[in-house]
């Protein structure tokens, strides 16, 4: 489920739990969910300490359902440690680390380097 | 506080524009500056003066309140400020210039967290010829977006504009502080707004102070200080090739010295790489 969809669900489940699910309730949860029908793009970039797959992640950023999705201020709570991590949760690699920078001085670090971008359509 | 007292004072255009006093950091202090980009100094402004600065800026919410710098109030407890003074002597030298524009990220809260950024006319390099401070006038805790830095960023090239992308970035932290709390930044160090969700209005202080001498080891140096063995490692170190945040960070400190001439790096295991050696390293300049 994206985002958008788990906040739903998670509303849902609170007011089952509580005993405050209405039927009218219902009724606009599965609309919402309908409405969040429409397939996008979803990106995500993650910024890797080598160009291996299974290296840490340094940096991240999530585009999903249309919208950037700030992450968890602590990254031990990031969704993804890894590329590798991502790609085992279905996740595909449209973008490799660019290895332009080899081009550049090794005595001038740029960036935070290695970057795979990957994508999902939900 | 006697100073805060003689409010409306204001200071003459023929005041002098650069300031002297004594280097207070000391050498693994001004080695730190170098390894992390920032100096963070909690609470050293008066309740009094934060309160009239927090006034100042109600009453001119330009983006540039600039002519707070002409209160004599806010010239002696905030531009002047010992503790940010002292370190900003040891870090640029005497009789450093004082400034000249004044900045004010004025916001009202809740807003959302902006870009990860480099402010612009940034130049990457072991100099060090400026400095740029922010001082918080009112409490900032992390629901009222507190400036993210990413510590030892200042070593690390970037553009402004391929930056756009970032969101979360580890080590990046939150310069959450009291009211009165100054910090003292490398000016190419990577920094955002946060994201706020509290109520109020946050205003964050910007400005600048230069080098006006050349670099110099005038600060307070350590007796036991040893260039051959200190430790010249950087937070950034993750995300640049292995030892180089060391080499940069030697660099730096060794221009601040006034001994960039004698910088070198001469590859593999020499100095400035930590290690556990059974004597002086190879590549360690001579007079060190």
């Amino acid at each position: 489920m994206t985002s958008a969809q788990n906040q739903i669900a998670a509303r849902l489940e609170g007011d089952f739990a509580a005993g405050q699910l209405s039927a009218d309730g219902l009724r606009a949860a599965l609309e919402a969910l309908l409405q969040d029908t429409a397939r996008r793009q979803d990106l995500l970039y993650l910024h890797a300490t080598s160009t291996a797959p299974s290296a840490s992640v340094v940096a991240m950023t999530l585009v999903e359902g249309g919208a950037i999705v700030a992450p968890p201020d602590d990254p031990d709570d990031w969704p993804y440690q890894s590329a590798l991590d991502a790609i085992n949760d279905g996740w595909r690699v449209i973008s490799f680390p660019n290895m332009a920078l080899l081009a550049l001085s090794a005595d001038d670090p740029h960036g935070l380097g290695f970057e795979f971008i990957l994508e999902k359509w939900s | 506080m006697a100073g805060v007292l003689k409010m409306g004072a204001a200071r003459s255009d023929a005041a002098p524009k650069t300031h002297d006093c004594p280097a207070t950091l000391t050498d693994t202090e001004v080695l730190d500056f170098c390894k992390n980009g920032y100096l963070l100094l909690e609470g050293v402004v008066p309740d009094e003066v934060n309160r009239l600065s927090v006034d100042y800026c109600d009453q001119d919410d330009y983006y540039e309140p600039t002519s707070i710098l002409a209160e004599d109030w806010f010239h002696q407890h905030v531009i002047c400020n010992p503790a940010v003074a002292s370190s900003v002597r040891s870090l640029l030298g005497p009789h450093f210039h004082l400034p000249v524009l004044m900045s004010n990220h004025r916001v009202a809260a809740p807003f959302d967290a902006t870009g990860w950024h480099v402010d612009g006319n940034y130049q990457f390099g072991p100099e060090l010829n400026y400095l740029q401070v922010f001082y918080d006038p009112q409490d900032t805790p992390g629901a009222m977006g507190p400036t993210q830095v990413v510590p030892g960023s200042h070593l690390v090239k970037n553009k402004a504009r391929f930056m756009g992308h970032l969101t979360g970035i580890r080590g990046a932290i939150p310069t959450i502080a009291p009211a009165g709390s100054i910090f003292i930044t490398a000016y190419q160090i990577w920094h955002r707004r946060g994201q706020a969700t509290g109520k109020g209005m946050r205003n964050l202080l910007k400005y600048f102070y230069w080098r006006t001498q050349p670099s110099a080891r005038d600060w307070i140096v350590e007796e036991d200080f040893d260039f051959a063995t200190v430790n010249y490692g950087s937070p950034i170190a993750s995300v640049v090739e292995q030892f180089r945040a060391d080499i940069k960070v030697a660099e730096m400190f060794l221009w601040l010295c006034g001994r960039h001439d004698d910088f070198q790096n001469l590859g593999g295991q020499s100095w400035p790489l930590p290690a556990h050696r059974n004597g002086a390293p190879y590549g360690l300049p001579t007079g060190l």
